[in-house]
């Protein structure tokens, strides 16, 4: 038996609200009539989707870094640790004895590996919680994967893997995966090995700058882009559309400013269950028949 | 000297927008003014304010990126296994390092029992800083996609602004989306602190977390309401939220069209439609800094949060 690997859409594009979360949810939702989904949360810092979903978060797990414990009784006052920590995590006395600065610690493991003595060990540190809720919506059922960062933390992608990896380990056909805004290692944590990557962007200046960094940042991680055009009516699309070409990645959307969006938005409705007729829910569904041919 | 900062936890609610346009009043009051876009991942203030040249461009390494000598690899994994970015993966055989995730600490070398790890420079991004034609000072960062998230970054950004500023400027910070290390940075050694949400659940959310940060650092906070007629029974419960917290309401800002428009136009809406109903508000508001800064005691001590919101990290000691 030939094992198929999973099949992974991510959903991004830069700047933010440019309706990275409308598209994931709404996408999400309407592929999850036909099949297994499981919607991931990745903006740990904003995560959304649940409010979009109109659902609490509750239980959940805690998720973790590691952080130094350092066991005095051992030390020898080398300063090694403190060297070796490269985010000014570890400070040397002017004795030598290592104080730690927990919330700038960024979990590395480093000082572990390089104390001769081995006085320091492996305490962990809660760094946020991960949510997994089941949804219902009408009749059909969507699995949403939630990080959520905790307040006053600093080192967001350990959390980003480790709701990654929760999501993919529950069994599904699908896997929607939702980033933060940004281009940086923290997105590209949240879009390695994804099948597709969707870039929502907006016609403005502003939209077609953060458009240019993630596609610069797909086109390094070798991902397929597909390009949503959202709030259409703005302003000018031309240079985007340039852009696109330039990176060969295809618009597969174009979905109008309308009222009805932000309607859907404020009632806490995906549009493609509150308006399905709407313009935005044709062109969503179009998005979905393309991930049907081209990804599932 | 004062710094104040913008933050708002979601993004594309107008933090952008608004801090150009108390820039521009401030700037036209007299104020020495210095801005900072501390979003080096989407940096868009420069071009919500028309700016395509730069007088400084300095190159920004902070980070390093592990190598792997494949001469000297044993492929015993060890790398892969300790790395908590997942950043070391095999292929075919041999193991690579992604430098798109790479985080840069040095963990992988001091496991390698062979020596085959050594850190490089990655070239991280650039500073660069120019006057603008509204008469302030910008200074932006901009990174290389896939490259750490950096609070640093935005210490060294606040740096260049201190060494510009002088005992009486006004330095305006635009933060990045998000409560993570940018945003922290961004925030602490801040005096005060503008949150902008608009009235729907997910900005509201991401507002009272980006607000518990802000108190953390015991932050006196004003907020700015955007589009705010579009949901007015959200509205009043964000001004109700303000008011039971002891932020400073400084104003709201209807939804119009103009504001879009001026973002094409790469012009501040202020200046490109002044007449507008958005515009009108926007001075209304910036007027508020100016009163603000001009009774600065009086605000703080009104303001300042009585207690800071606790940080307390969660730590489970080994056995």
């Amino acid at each position: 038996m030939v094992m198929k690997s999973k099949r992974i859409v991510a959903v991004s594009g830069g700047k933010g609200g440019t309706g990275k979360s409308f598209i994931a949810v709404n996408l999400a939702v309407l592929l999850a009539k036909s099949y297994r989904v499981v919607l991931i949360d990745l903006d740990v810092e904003a995560p959304n989707d649940y409010i979009l979903l109109n659902t609490e978060l509750d239980g959940g797990v805690d998720a973790y870094t590691m952080i130094p414990y350092i066991d005095y009784s051992k030390c020898i006052k080398c300063g090694e640790c403190s060297r070796v920590c490269g985010s000014g995590a570890i400070i040397a006395s002017r004795e030598g004895l290592p104080y730690l600065l927990p919330r700038l610690c960024s979990g590395c493991r480093a000082c572990y590996f390089i104390c001769p003595t081995k006085a320091i060990k492996e305490a962990r540190r809660v760094i946020g919680r991960i949510y997994t809720s089941s949804i219902r919506l009408n009749s059909t059922n969507l699995t949403l994967v939630t990080g959520v960062l905790n307040e006053g933390e600093e080192h967001v992608p350990p959390l980003v893997i480790a709701t990654k990896e929760r999501g993919l380990s529950i069994d599904a056909d699908l896997y929607v995966v939702d980033t933060s805004a940004g281009t940086s290692n923290t997105v590209a944590s949240a879009l390695l090995n994804t099948d597709i990557v969707i870039a929502v962007t907006e016609p403005t200046p502003l939209g077609y700058h953060d458009l240019g960094m993630i596609l610069e940042l797909t086109k390094k991680l070798d991902i397929e882009t597909w390009i949503v055009m959202n709030k259409v009516g703005l302003g000018d699309y031309s240079r985007h559309v340039e852009l696109a070409s330039k990176y060969n990645a295809r618009i597969v959307a174009w979905i109008d400013y309308s009222h009805e969006v932000l309607d859907s938005y404020i009632k806490g409705i995906p549009i493609v269950v509150l308006n399905p007729d709407a313009q935005a829910s044709n062109e969503i569904r179009n998005i979905t028949e393309l991930i049907e041919r081209e990804v599932l | 000297m004062l710094e104040i900062t913008v933050a708002s936890g979601k993004g594309g609610v107008g933090k952008t927008t608004i801090t150009a346009s108390i820039l521009i009043t401030l700037a036209s009051r007299g104020y020495d003014v210095i801005a900072v876009d501390a979003d080096a991942d989407a940096p868009n203030l420069h071009i919500a304010l028309g700016i395509d040249r730069w007088d400084y461009i300095e190159d920004y390494s902070e980070s390093e990126v592990a190598e792997i000598d494949q001469d000297k690899c044993i492929r015993c994994g060890s790398c892969m296994e300790v790395c908590s970015y997942k950043a070391i993966y095999l292929d075919d055989g041999v193991y690579k390092v992604n430098k798109l995730i790479c985080e840069g600490c040095p963990t992988c070398r001091l496991v390698c029992p062979v020596d085959a790890i050594y850190m490089v420079r990655a070239s991280t991004g650039v500073i660069r800083y120019t006057k603008t034609r509204y008469d302030f000072t910008l200074i932006s960062a901009r990174l290389e996609p896939g490259r750490p998230n950096s609070g640093k970054l935005v210490s060294r950004e606040r740096e260049y602004a201190r060494g510009f500023a002088r005992e009486d400027s006004i330095i305006l910070i635009d933060a990045a989306a998000g409560i993570g290390c940018q945003v922290i940075s961004s925030i602490a050694g801040s005096n005060a602190t503008i949150l902008v949400a608009e009235p729907t659940k997910a900005s509201f959310n991401d507002l009272k977390r980006v607000y518990r940060v802000a108190r953390h650092f015991m932050q006196p906070t004003a907020l700015v309401i955007n589009k705010y007629d579009l949901n007015e029974d959200m509205t009043h419960r964000l001004i109700k939220y303000a008011d039971e917290n002891n932020i400073y309401l400084l104003g709201l800002i209807p939804y119009d069209d103009t504001i879009p428009k001026s973002i094409s136009l790469m012009k501040p809406v202020i200046l490109a439609y002044p007449d507008s109903k958005a515009s009108k508000a926007l001075r209304e508001i910036s007027e508020k800094v100016v009163e603000i800064i001009k009774n600065w005691s009086e605000w703080y001590i009104k303001y300042r949060p009585k207690k800071p919101h606790p940080y307390k990290p969660i730590i489970i000691k080994p056995k």
